[in-house]
């Protein structure tokens, strides 16, 4: 090609992070383009230029198994441990429950690992009793991360464990790559009823604090003040299955379907009367392709905010979304609609996924 | 009204830039299509454009493309400014729609040449610093590979396999993902 090598470089950033396989096979056009897409520089330029990671495969659990789905060419080259348990996962990098059963106890430990170089750091649960009433959020800890250097840049996990009471305490703790370190719990009582978080429930991380929700409310976990509070959801949507999101106006939202007219229901919070802040409805979405399908389980059960994209499980059948487009794809077959976790990366040809490319530098 | 519209002429002949191909071609055109370019633009600002702006690496075949782009574009510019000075009514928001409408089908068959001529845009492009120019032709030749195997890329760009069979070999081994 008779262009230099910086604008084959400028042709080569813009292949679609959506098709990893493209990458691959562009690497073995040649020696110079090989060097090109394994360098430092391509793989940091990549991310930068696309800004969107790419949805790449939905982790599913089901009967104690998990199986990555491919949405996309890339296939993983790490297999997942028996003994782990997806929680969530976050532009690249999957945080797991491992439990190690003996004979006296079960030992569990979080790992934050990834799956593209089978990278893992272990740490330690967080510091209060939280027995099966919890979730957890992976994030990046790095201000302003661009996640062009990710994912092995630093990162934090909010835990959030709750009461399974009436009026009962909910607890967080945030842990910090950093820091290597649980931080001190904080508490608050709640009196929202009976309420019930559980790994892989709706979690989201809008602008700068995290929530989780439960049946009827949502917890937030405010990082700058580093408080805890509680937010009621709508009465209509209560005990209705839910995803937290980042709203169109920037701030919380929450995505649900309203079954009798098989429409996706996107609220936000918005300032209402006297400047406090409410629930409103802002957009509906029409799920003509799931009306066919005339079931009455249809509801949502994941969602990626990098992606904008929504998984909606109807009768054995998973859909997304895509919430710029309103475009429904069918993307697998699952018979439990609790176990979806997205997974999204940019996958450029590393070192670590190619090692023999290093010789080509020599 | 005369004196209104000489005013007008003058103060557009004196924002007119003369363009030097490497074929020695002169091109004249208004400063809002030249400053399309980032090149020219610092050109205009350190008032070396007397005389003419001489671009030995662009010849007038090629420069004449890149003005057709830059007239088309500063047009578009001008009118973005426009829109986001006044009322953005329904009706305002349409004929945005329809320009925009308008400037993807100009480029989609500004897009429409031999590989030869798409190389040489993205060398004046990247030459000239004209960034949506550089983007509409990297694109295009980006979206020309998709779905292609390596020796059909090759076959292409006419581009040799300099990687030996071992080392193929070995990539597609650590790849065998994106095989399968």
């Amino acid at each position: 090609m008779p262009l230099p090598d910086e604008l084959i470089e400028e042709v080569l950033t813009r292949l679609p992070p959506d098709d990893p396989t493209l990458l691959v096979r562009t690497a073995l056009v040649c020696k110079g383009w090989c060097r090109l897409i394994s360098s430092p520089g391509f793989r940091h330029r990549f991310p930068q230029f696309h800004r969107t990671p790419a949805l790449l495969d939905y982790i599913y659990l089901h009967d104690s198994s998990q199986y990555f789905v491919p949405t996309s060419s890339f296939r993983l080259p790490h297999a997942i441990r028996s003994e782990w348990s997806v929680i969530n996962a976050r532009r690249g990098r999957v945080l797991v429950l491992n439990k190690i059963y003996s004979r006296r106890h079960v030992e569990k430990k979080l790992i934050v690992w990834d799956p593209t170089t089978d990278e893992q750091l272990r740490l330690p649960m967080p510091p209060f009793n939280y027995e099966n009433n919890w979730n957890a959020a992976l994030l990046c800890a790095a201000p302003g991360c661009n996640h062009s250097d990710c994912p092995w840049g630093p990162f934090l996990v909010v835990f959030v464990r709750a009461d399974d009471r009436e009026d009962g305490t909910v607890s967080a703790s945030v842990y910090s790559s950093e820091q290597g370190a649980w931080r001190e719990p904080i508490s608050i009582i709640h009196h929202h009823g009976r309420c019930r978080v559980y790994p892989r429930g709706p979690n989201a991380h809008v602008r700068n604090a995290t929530y989780f929700g439960w049946d009827t409310s949502v917890v937030e976990y405010d990082f700058g003040k580093q408080e805890l509070s509680t937010i009621r959801l709508p009465y209509l949507c209560c005990r209705q299955h839910f995803v937290l999101m980042t709203a169109e106006n920037s701030g919380l939202g929450f995505a649900t379907v309203c079954l009798e007219k098989y429409n996706l229901c996107l609220w936000s919070r918005v300032a209402g009367l006297g400047g406090h802040a409410t629930w409103a409805q802002q957009r509906v979405i029409e799920l003509d392709k799931l009306r066919a399908l005339s079931t009455p389980y249809v509801c949502t059960v994941g969602i990626d905010n990098d992606v904008g994209v929504v998984f909606i499980w109807a009768a054995n059948d998973l859909f997304t979304i895509n919430l710029r487009s309103n475009r429904v794809e069918e993307v697998g077959n699952v018979n439990f609609a609790f176990g979806v976790v997205p997974y999204t990366n940019f996958c450029t040809l590393g070192t670590q996924l190619i090692p023999s490319l290093l010789f080509l530098w020599l | 009204m005369a004196s209104a519209g000489s005013g007008d002429e003058k103060a557009a002949a004196a924002a007119m830039i003369t363009l030097i191909s490497s074929d020695n071609e002169k091109f004249e055109v208004t400063e809002a299509t030249a400053t399309l370019s980032q090149t020219i633009r610092h050109m205009i600002e350190d008032g070396c454009t007397d005389g003419g702006v001489p671009l030995p690496n662009v010849t007038s075949k090629i420069l004449a493309r890149v003005i057709e782009y830059c007239k088309k574009h500063a047009t578009a510019a001008a009118g973005e400014e426009g829109s986001s000075s006044s009322f953005s009514d329904a009706a305002f928001l349409e004929v945005d729609r329809a320009f925009l409408e308008e400037l993807e089908e100009f480029d989609d068959a500004f897009l429409e040449v031999d590989r030869a001529t798409l190389f040489d845009l993205i060398l004046a492009a990247n030459y000239l610093d004209i960034k949506g120019l550089l983007n509409l032709t990297c694109q295009k030749v980006a979206d020309s590979v998709k779905g292609k195997t390596p020796e059909q890329i090759r076959e292409m760009y006419n581009i040799v396999n300099d990687l030996t069979p071992e080392e193929e070999a070995e990539i597609r081994r650590e790849t065998q993902w994106a095989f399968e």
